[in-house]
């Protein structure tokens, strides 16, 4: 077929491609999970869901897809009959399959030719005794709709009326001529009893798996919607022609007969979400700062109008407009937020595949257990801690999970343990990755520490237990003996921990020898908007994100000490240097030191640090603004905001100021 | 809000002219080609960048952008002039990026023929032959042609040396 022609298709082609990742992923975490052990239900899944690929490649005439996904279809097929049993080299080649779906998937987005599929069907069979058949027969059935019901089904229905619970017969046609008339059925019938309760369909799941239907699909459902839901799915599906959705009368009223002209709805393959470019939210994001700033203004008109009894009446009518702009501008913009969020589940759905051939690799046996995939981020979020996450799922396996031999001789069950979980506290995300592996042992940490130089012996003795395994952070630490072709890459924890706080986010670790490791990030929900403390410094406002501040404290004269004269200050026992902001930014800390009033403790790099400046002036939620180019690089500074009065404000990475 | 603003169409048909933005640069009058200036805005608050290079002179809020801005004085190396109300802010965009220069003050905009343009002398553009890219004669007067994309590129790959210098020394 010539890429051409998809052009007409180019609206079947983007849903059928959306549909096709989120099939590869379930795919690809059904098999880890078959590998390990058997489960008729996910041999059937996964058999279902290369029916469903191969069915909508065929209907858009993408030949290639059609014969791999039919190999593996094989291969499932034989799996399910028990005639073999799915080995890990099979799990491997489907693998495969899967991979090149996703080139494949590539290539048509990008218009390029699709990947070679020679070497990988004939891969295939190796596994299959059969040659492969035709891969498509629609077979056909009179079309007229009617059947009686069995009584069974009669009295099941009755049942959920007189539970209250309405029950609407749907009849959804396709096209006659359409290729892989199963599919759809089954397509349809899969997206509809994910939404509603459908009680009875026919044809039935097994004789759609067949291929042993028409042109017509009847389902009774129960909802409470008047089926509108369930119309709708129908009609999104594509080839369907017609769908009706008519209430279920029980049988002892009298005959009704059909009523459903006005019931039946056209097909369209319009969906109730959209794409839209990020860059369009931020363009709203920044119309939204543009509303905010003029309701400043209106609240500072109102209030010089307020002084005056003459125009008062007027100030307190426009004073109530600005606090109602206020709300607006304010739900607009946590509508806007919400539209950039997107489940961890994009990045989560990799893992389990991951973890898989990392495991096999080091002879290892490792179950991945993954929790709240749902919640969500934002998408500049999830791409930064993308890396970070691989590199903690990485040393888990690596260095975490011991080998099934020193398991079972810890008396541990053989398989390790991994678990990837995530939730919503306050206004954060937290991701959890656990094992129940070696863990990490203090003392083997401090040693390692000392041999690199990157502590003395005598700060290494004073280390408590959680101090030592902080020892992780450091640069240029990595506890691997060996470096191993899985997680010894030169890039270490400090890294991980750096790109993290680059984001306001955080990352803590907890370890129990023998028992296992516990890495926990704290990730801030979006990186557009953040808490920030305001402070005024040789007449300039900046912005420290609170994730970096410990403290804001007031400076006396006689707070000051000096160490080898470089003045610090002594807060609760702790030793803070005391360098000027001013004097930082422009590159001599210990400079502009006079008459500072205010000091900013925070932590840079793990170290502590106190920043003088002239003034507080408060806690604020600001926005995060690009600045272009050519600021973008700055060292010690992240960015710029729009304060309330409408003036730009820099935004410091305190992480990177000194 | 108060701003000047102008807006132009193409003039395709008669290719043997060109329309300018003239301004004012200390004695000089310099000018730019209509279709690279987005917008002209009075001057208003600049806040410094500290660690940004020297003709940095800061930025700004334009409708809920942040945008950078540029001394031209100081980037050809004049002396410092004290803000006044003839100052403009001409607004520049360039592969995506928006950047702000300040000049002394906008004349109008020119039309001058094609002919009147001669390409520039290297005795006077010296190093910076990129951002100069002709020199018009109208009547007595010259006006130098400037080319603000290529001080956006320009700013922006000396903003990285200056940056991979600070980070090498820093090292």
């Amino acid at each position: 077929m010539k890429k051409d022609d998809l052009a007409e298709f180019q609206e079947d082609l983007q849903i059928f491609l959306i549909e096709l990742d989120e099939i590869l992923a379930d795919t690809e975490r059904n098999l880890v999970d078959l590998e390990r052990s058997p489960d008729a239900a996910l041999v059937q899944e996964v058999f279902r869901a290369m029916h469903t690929v191969k069915g909508g490649a065929a209907t858009l005439g993408l030949d290639d897809a059609v014969e791999v996904t039919h190999t593996m279809e094989s291969i499932m097929e034989r799996v399910r009959s028990g005639e073999q049993e799915l080995t890990s080299e099979m799990v491997d080649a489907l693998f495969h399959v899967l991979d090149w779906l996703k080139m494949w998937k590539v290539s048509l987005e990008e218009h390029i030719d699709s990947p070679p599929a020679e070497d990988l069907i004939k891969e295939m069979q190796r596994f299959v005794l059969e040659p492969h058949t035709e891969s498509a027969k629609v077979k056909t059935r009179p079309a007229d709709g009617k059947h009686t019901l069995g009584e069974e089904l009669n009295q099941k229905l009755d049942e959920y009326l007189s539970q209250n619970m309405p029950v609407y017969e749907v009849v959804v046609k396709f096209r006659p001529d359409a290729d892989l008339l199963s599919v759809r059925c089954f397509q349809v019938f899969t997206l509809v009893s994910e939404a509603v309760d459908v009680i009875f369909s026919e044809p039935s799941v097994d004789e759609m798996e067949s291929d042993d239907v028409g042109d017509v699909l009847t389902m009774y459902i129960s909802c409470e919607d008047g089926g509108e839901m369930a119309r709708q799915i129908a009609g999104s599906v594509g080839d369907v022609i017609e769908v009706s959705v008519t209430p279920y009368k029980p049988t002892n009223a009298p005959e009704a007969g059909r009523e459903s002209p006005d019931a039946t709805v056209k097909t369209s393959s319009l969906g109730r979400t959209v794409r839209v470019d990020v860059e369009l939210l931020d363009f709203l994001m920044n119309m939204i700062g543009e509303l905010v700033i003029d309701r400043t203004r209106l609240t500072q008109l109102a209030s010089r109008l307020l002084v005056d009894k003459d125009t008062a009446v007027i100030g307190n009518e426009l004073a109530a407009l600005a606090s109602h702009l206020q709300r607006t501008s304010q739900e607009l913009q946590e509508g806007i937020m919400k539209a950039r969020l997107l489940p961890l589940k994009n990045i989560f759905s990799k893992f389990p595949r991951m973890i898989r051939d990392l495991a096999n690799r080091c002879g290892k046996q490792i179950d991945l257990e993954i929790r709240g995939e749902n919640t969500e981020l934002d998408r500049t979020v999830l791409e930064v801690i993308d890396d970070p996450l691989i590199h903690i799922l990485r040393n888990a396996v690596d260095h975490g999970i011991e080998t099934p031999e020193e398991r079972r001789h810890m008396g541990k069950p053989e398989r390790g343990k991994v678990i990837l979980s995530a939730w919503h506290e306050e206004n954060q995300v937290v991701i959890e990755i656990t094992d129940d592996g070696a863990g990490m042992d203090p003392e083997a940490l401090k040693r390692s520490a000392v041999n690199k130089g990157l502590v003395s012996v005598e700060e290494a003795g004073r280390l408590s237990e959680k101090e030592a395994l902080e020892l992780i952070f450091m640069p240029g630490f990595s506890t691997a003996k060996v470096a191993t072709q899985v997680s010894g890459r030169g890039v270490g924890m400090d890294v991980v921990r750096t790109n993290l706080e680059r984001i306001n986010g955080h990352v803590e670790v907890r370890s129990r020898l023998g028992v296992g490791t516990t890495f926990t990030l704290k990730l801030p929900l979006t990186l557009a908007i953040m808490r920030a403390l305001l402070v005024e410094c040789s007449g300039c406002i900046y912005a420290i994100p609170t994730s970096s501040v410990e403290e804001a404290i007031t400076v006396s004269k006689d707070g000051i000490q000096t160490i080898k004269g470089k003045p610090t200050l002594l807060v609760r026992g702790r030793i803070f240097p005391f360098v000027s902001l001013e004097g930082v930014l422009n590159d001599d800390p210990w400079a502009h030191q006079h008459g500072l009033q205010y000091a900013v403790l925070t932590r840079s790099n793990g170290e502590a640090l106190a920043l003088g400046v002239d003034d507080l002036i408060g806690e604020e939620e600001i926005v995060l603004k690009d600045m272009g180019k050519m600021l973008a690089r700055l060292k010690g500074i992240a960015g710029a905001t729009i304060l309330p009065d409408g003036d730009p404000a820099l935004i410091l990475d305190v992480n990177r100021l000194l | 809000m108060s701003e000047t603003r102008y807006f132009y169409e193409e003039d395709s048909e008669k290719g043997t002219e060109r329309q300018i933005v003239a301004f004012a640069l200390g004695s000089e009058t310099y000018g730019v080609d209509i279709s690279q200036v987005r917008e002209i805005i009075p001057i208003q608050k600049i806040v410094p960048v500290p660690r940004a290079p020297d003709f940095v002179e800061g930025i700004i809020n334009l409708r809920g952008k942040v945008i950078p801005v540029l001394d031209l004085r100081k980037h050809f190396g004049f002396e410092k002039k004290e803000r006044d109300d003839e100052q403009k802010i001409v607004l520049a965009e360039s592969h995506g990026e928006s950047i702000g220069v300040i000049v002394d003050s906008v004349y109008s905009v020119l039309r001058i023929p094609e002919d009147s343009i001669e390409p520039p002398a290297s005795v006077i553009t010296g190093d910076d032959v990129g951002y100069i890219s002709g020199i018009a004669k109208i009547n007595d007067s010259l006006i130098v042609l400037l080319d603000l994309s290529q001080i956006i590129s320009d700013a922006e790959s000396r903003t990285l040396k200056e940056i991979d210098l600070a980070s090498a020394v820093v090292k």
